[in-house]
């Protein structure tokens, strides 16, 4: 008897558990599902809209789609999006390239420097470097303002520039931009490295100093090859920073008018007119100007989880 | 090929604490073509003294020269040697041609073709040449580990330094590495330092041994010099294994007096130790006898706590008579084919020619074993008496 109660209280703890697991993915498939809703509602509203007409975006709800055999539907405002922005995101990808590509080089010059190198007061520029990880952008916009225009007006400087093929004395500002946004990066782009590096098998770099090779060469043969996933981690990060920005372009030229702007800014002005604001012209011209990202994301995507979880140290 | 000296060579750290000696006044010299052996417990400073003679460390004092010529402000870059890691930190991106290339690229004028001939030779000496074209994470632990050395051989240093290049391998594979380093030492005739915290491999491999002890040279000599006649209780019971026993005794009217027991003492050894009272008998675990029964003056009875079995040779620990059979003091190692039981009741000889006595308040050693007994009309090399 005594047996067969304790089988009775070992099948109902049994059961109960399975109930309680069953219960626990219930739940977690209920909060992941709402979470993943709630994160890709405005995307697909966004989607849905930019393929409406002005007249369906009024008529419809938000998140109802038109379908392209259905009355409102079109693609105009996809093609006058990519008319309008055109300039723009070839001055963004002016921008973004050497802006990233830069601050990404600096950055784990001056991490490794921090890490690999002994040299007096190197705390003190990391501690300056982590600090301003926290400056807020917002503080900066005066003094940056005055410094390009009052203090280093490039377009003047640069004079001699402005005769090359293809340069015109606007791309002053697209260099002043890229300048702020290399500063503006270097220091948290510098914290990213100094982590991956921190992590480097120490024997490695002395091994190689064994081998007789000087700091330069060391970085050049050793560091910069094993550092290929934190550069795609960096890049991503980056160019994404850069390319999304709006408030550097914004106070360094003077409006989405101006010849060298970039995407985003043009893309404050896209679709308001005296009818009106268009909605559907509006979100293709902002998911144009994503596009970029999302594409250098899924390019160097392997690379970047391969940085992210610290994979690829020796 | 040169000779290394260590002239005074201190190191000292300094961290919040306050300052801590790592290495405190080495005095080593290693003769052209010798394989030194740098031994001691974790923590003892020797894997320091090692990177000072690399470079990667500065002695806070004290001179390291190689051939007579002072280095001891040289980088790295600008000395010749080579080194072999306990990680074997091969370059990870590069193939194992290019890991051994590396180095005479960047310290040499060679041309890429004697470049490449000097890698081939010394991957065919390693019998590594069929995974030149491999990356390092392509390869088990002993091939790693052969490139590691390969690496250090094409340069055709003044000097290797190895740190602890063995201990990342499996226990087979250690003595066969133990074997083929020796070989390739003999081979190239190349001056070494290697760095271990394992006595058997000092013993086996090394033409001598540093022995080192909380940043200070214990002894320096030949391994059976070491085992033979230790300078003190520390390298007495460092090298050997299982260790020496150790026996805190008095010094009473010629006796030393332990807790259980009680040894008399020839005049000549008694004329070693002069007014200490306080000493530490030592003996090695195979110089003890396990007899039947005790009767002479030097054994004593005695009850087996525990038998380890190894095959060739038993370990038998030992509790002397009136003391709990846990607490054995005694380690003896006996034949394999001696047949000894736990509780079992039995004699224990210290043979007296086989004693060491240390001072008990500094360890320093003031009898060594006699060496008269040794088989065959030849000394034991390196260890004839001082």
């Amino acid at each position: 008897m005594s047996s067969e109660s304790t089988y009775r209280r070992v099948a109902s703890k049994l059961t109960f558990s399975y109930e309680d697991w069953t219960y626990r993915k219930l739940l977690v498939y209920t909060i992941a599902f709402t979470l993943v809703i709630i994160f890709l509602f405005p995307l697909v509203v966004a989607i849905v809209t930019s393929f409406k007409t002005r007249t369906a975006v009024t008529g419809t709800l938000p998140f109802v789609p038109v379908f392209p055999w259905q009355d409102g539907f079109t693609l105009a405002q996809w093609g006058q999006a990519f008319d309008v922005l055109q300039g723009g995101l070839v001055n963004s990808f002016l921008r973004a390239i050497p802006a990233t590509t830069i601050t990404a080089v600096l950055g784990s010059l001056t991490a490794y420097a921090i890490t690999q190198i002994d040299w007096r007061g190197q705390i003190a520029v990391l501690l300056l470097l982590v600090s301003a990880t926290f400056f807020p952008t917002q503080a900066a916009i005066v003094p940056l303002a005055r410094f390009w225009t009052v203090y280093v007006p490039l377009e003047d400087h640069l004079g001699i520039l402005w005769g090359l093929p293809l340069l015109e004395p606007y791309h002053g500002d697209l260099i002043a931009l890229i300048i702020s946004d290399i500063a503006y990066g270097i220091p948290v782009v510098t914290v990213l490295f100094r982590g991956y590096y921190q992590t480097i098998n120490q024997e490695l770099v002395e091994a190689a100093k064994i081998d007789g090779a000087n700091i330069f060469r060391i970085y050049q043969r050793i560091i910069l090859p094993i550092s290929v996933p934190m550069f795609a981690v960096v890049f991503i990060f980056h160019f994404t920073q850069v390319w999304n920005s709006f408030l550097f372009p914004l106070i360094i030229m003077s409006g989405s008018g101006h010849p060298a702007a970039p995407a985003t800014l043009v893309l404050g002005g896209l679709g308001q007119s005296l009818e009106g604001i268009n909605y559907g012209l509006r979100m293709a011209g902002a998911l144009l100007t994503a596009l970029p990202t999302v594409v250098v994301f899924i390019l160097a995507g392997d690379k970047f989880a391969k940085g992210i979880t610290g994979g690829g140290t020796a | 090929m040169a000779n290394v000296t260590l002239d005074e060579v201190t190191k000292i750290f300094e961290d919040e604490s306050g300052e801590i000696v790592a290495v405190d006044d080495v005095n080593i010299d290693i003769k052209d073509g010798e394989f030194l052996v740098l031994v001691g417990p974790s923590g003892c400073g020797k894997s320091t003294t090692l990177r000072m003679v690399a470079g990667l460390e500065k002695p806070t004092r004290g001179t390291i020269s190689v051939d007579g010529e002072a280095v001891t402000h040289l980088s790295p870059q600008e000395r010749n040697v080579a080194m072999v890691f306990q990680s074997y930190a091969l370059y990870p991106h590069m193939t194992v041609r290019g890991n051994m290339s590396f180095g005479l690229e960047e310290a040499t004028d060679l041309s890429d073709e004697e470049i490449h001939t000097r890698v081939e030779d010394a991957a065919t000496m390693l019998g590594i040449d069929d995974l030149l074209d491999r990356k390092p994470d392509e390869l088990s632990g002993g091939q790693q580990q052969r490139v590691a050395l390969g690496r250090a051989i094409v340069r055709e240093p003044d000097a290797f330094l190895l740190d602890e290049p063995l201990a990342n391998l499996d226990a087979k594979l250690r003595s066969e590495m133990r074997t083929e380093l020796q070989h390739l030492q003999e081979d190239l005739d190349t001056t070494t330092i290697y760095v271990t915290h394992d006595q058997t491999e000092a013993m086996t491999m090394s033409d001598r041994i540093a022995v080192l002890n909380d940043g200070k040279l214990q002894q320096i000599g030949t391994p059976l010099e070491c085992y033979h006649r230790p300078n003190n209780q520390f390298v007495a019971g460092f090298i050997g294994e299982p260790s020496m026993n150790f026996l805190p005794v008095t010094l009473e009217d010629g006796r030393l007096v332990g807790e259980h027991f009680e040894y008399p003492l020839r005049e000549e050894t008694r004329a070693n130790l002069g007014d200490q009272t306080d000493l530490v008998l030592g003996i090695r675990p195979e110089d003890i006898e396990i007899l039947d029964a005790a009767s002479g003056d030097h054994e004593f009875p005695g009850i087996v706590d525990v038998v380890e079995p190894m095959g060739n040779e038993n370990t038998v620990h030992v509790a002397f008579e009136g003391q709990d059979r846990t607490e054995s003091e005694l380690t003896a190692t006996i034949s394999g084919m001696r047949n000894v039981e736990g509780a079992e009741s039995i004699g224990v000889g210290i043979p007296e020619n086989a004693i060491h006595i240390f001072d008990g308040e500094t360890g320093e050693s003031l009898h060594n074993r006699d060496l008269g007994d040794v088989e065959g009309d030849r000394p034991l090399r390196g260890a004839e008496a001082a």
